[in-house]
């Protein structure tokens, strides 16, 4: 397998990141995921980080170095994350069951399969062009589905954030099965999450990557949507991998897998810190950075105390 | 002279904390003992970086200059990665978190206060050599509080015997994160490194890129050496250019067993990948002892009889 991957998350302008994210491949099988905690709710941050790594542990056990059935390893997950949402729970006896959104893609063979519960998203490009999507399981959507709303009414609708499928919630989640859709070198994968694809139309998205180096336009395409943003701007994430060798600029970004041993597996976990500038540069901290530092220090400490 | 900082004076009311004495000045913070509410003692550590004078009477920390007053909270992320890193772990043998807060312009860190000596102390203290059963047991219980750092995904980065605490009963202690980072997402450290020669890894002075687990466990085999030698290791940046570091096992066999001589050497290797990977894979290195003490049985005395015979 030959890709280019490129995977951020951003808190945006909130206090806490509760997106998760990894990607991890065997030699021949490549799994991407991507969860959204959801806030105001109990441990949002808890379920995704839930919700990845019981993706990434359950891959390391079945892709060996294939995965048997990848549309049954995608649902099958899922159902296991929304169990074990509600073990934790259980376990720490909360008053409600940690919730988050998750997609997830696996790669083989030059196919990709991919399942989503609630409102994070996969898009797959091919030439600039929507070749596949997911559709959010959300309120907002099944309004669009209806015709009483448009697409574009979407991003603004006060209703936007109130999704019916998502792991944790008192009802099984509804889990969207992709088909098995054959890849061309050059396509595109992108996951995000509703901070992303709230301020980033799809159409600007393909625009952005397309005929780029995904390892550079991609960070401008994240420092812009955490522009546009605003002070509200919500935690954004995103995952992109370009399928096939990298032909648009020579190079070493590629990975490559069949160095890869069988039975090994590498993984990238992504969980964006608060106060690290990415870019290395000295900046102080402003009053309210000071606030919010504190105030996260002092709420792990009650929740880590025994 | 020059001009230092002001400690906070004996009796000041911190919130509700009540000082009591200085224990402990470092580049970037001063340490205090203090009484909670309930008379219990607590140690706090006050953010106040040496480098920079931002407080000579008084109590409040202020900035003479605009510039001192951006390098004085760009480093205040230093202190809140520490923070940060410690209030999620919960483990005995590494230092707890108790409260954060923001007080006199500067920031506070309370933690649980710990009676006994660092582990710097005891080896210098001591006349004798270190025995093996105490090098065992503190490393042993630091490695289990190492684990568990390691196990939040963070790295120390800047374990050395005066950052092990070793309590009235014998337990160690692993102290003062300052260094300590993150590792899953950053790994390139963001702020200036920092290193103490000779229990720094060769990775922290040239290919920060590379850090990880391996990189804490030659600080382990670092202090290991120290505790049995009494000083520290040539430094990792040195032994670059020049290896000089002769090895444990030449330097104490016999006087301790081959296992752990074994283990520090490995410990200390200058090539990250040839270091144990990680804590649990050393501390089964160190657990697998070879049957020291075991009595002789006849069968033994007999084999070692003819064997001494034949050659």
């Amino acid at each position: 397998m030959r890709f280019t991957i490129f995977q951020e998350s951003r808190k945006g302008q909130r206090k806490v990141n509760q997106d998760r994210l990894a990607y991890t491949y065997s030699r021949d099988t490549l799994l991407l995921v991507m969860a959204d905690g959801m806030g105001g709710h109990a441990g949002g941050e808890i379920a995704a980080q839930i919700a990845v790594r019981l993706f990434i542990e359950r891959f390391q056990q079945e892709a060996k170095p294939t995965l048997k059935n990848p549309l049954k390893f995608l649902q099958d997950s899922m159902l296991r994350g929304h169990q074990a949402l509600g073990s934790y729970a259980n376990q720490f006896s909360m008053l409600e069951t940690p919730r988050t959104t998750c997609v997830a893609c696996v790669i083989q063979s030059n196919y990709a399969y991919w399942a989503h519960v609630g409102d994070s998203r996969l898009y797959l490009f091919r030439q600039g062009g929507l070749i596949g999507q997911t559709k959010d399981h959300s309120k907002v959507q099944y309004l669009v589905d209806q015709g009483i709303i448009s697409a574009h009414e979407v991003v603004d609708h006060p209703d936007r954030n109130k999704i019916f499928s998502c792991l944790g919630g008192l009802v099984d989640p509804v889990v969207d099965l992709s088909r098995r859709t054959p890849l061309r070198t050059g396509d595109l994968i992108v996951l995000c999450t509703d901070g992303l694809w709230s301020v980033y139309p799809q159409e600007e998205i393909a625009r952005a990557l397309t005929g780029t180096s995904i390892l550079k336009s991609s960070p401008t395409l994240m420092r812009e949507a955490e522009l546009r943003g605003g002070p509200e701007g919500d935690n954004l994430s995103v995952i992109i991998v370009r399928w096939g060798p990298e032909t648009i600029v020579d190079e070493p970004t590629t990975t490559i897998t069949e160095t890869l041993g069988l039975g090994e597996f590498q993984t990238e976990i992504d969980r964006t810190l608060t106060l690290t500038d990415r870019k290395g540069a000295q900046r102080d901290l402003t009053d309210d950075e000071i606030e919010r530092a504190i105030a996260e220090i002092q709420a792990t400490i009650k929740r880590y105390r025994r | 002279m020059g001009v230092t900082n002001q400690a906070l004076p004996s009796g000041y009311q911190l919130l509700n904390y009540r000082i009591d004495r200085q224990i402990s000045r470092g580049g970037f913070s001063i340490v205090y003992r203090a009484f909670d509410d309930s008379g219990a003692p607590v140690a706090i550590k006050e953010y106040l970086p040496s480098s920079l004078v931002l407080r000579t009477e008084g109590d409040i920390v202020r900035a003479s200059t605009a510039e001192n007053l951006t390098s004085f909270r760009y480093g205040m992320k230093c202190f809140f990665e520490e923070g940060r890193a410690l209030a999620k772990i919960n483990h005995p043998n590494v230092v707890r978190v108790l409260n954060f807060f923001r007080a006199n312009e500067t920031v506070y860190m309370v933690m649980r206060y710990e009676r006994g000596r660092t582990l710097q102390q005891q080896i210098q203290m001591r006349q004798d050599q270190v025995s093996e059963r105490l090098v065992r047991h503190v490393f042993m219980h630091l490695l289990n509080g190492l684990r568990e750092v390691h196990t939040h995904k963070l790295l120390h980065l800047d374990i050395k015997p005066a950052n092990v605490y070793l309590r009235t009963d014998g337990t160690p202690v692993l102290l003062d994160f300052g260094a300590a980072r993150q590792t899953l997402t950053n790994t390139r450290p963001k702020l200036a490194p920092m290193y103490t020669p000779g229990f720094a890894a060769p990775e922290q002075y040239r290919e920060p890129d590379r850090l990880g687990p391996w990189t804490d466990v030659y600080g382990i085999g670092a202090s290991m050496f120290a505790c049995l030698a009494a000083f520290a290791p040539q430094a990792a940046d040195a032994r670059l250019s020049e290896d000089h570091l002769v090895s444990a096992k030449k330097i104490w066999a016999g006087a301790y067993s081959d296992n752990l001589l074994e283990v520090i050497d490995w410990c200390l290797r200058l090539d990250p990948l040839e270091r144990p990977q990680s804590v649990f894979a050393l501390q089964k290195a160190i657990r697998d002892i070879p049957p020291r003490k075991r009595k002789l049985t006849f069968l033994d005395t007999l084999k070692k009889k003819l064997f001494s015979e034949v050659m």
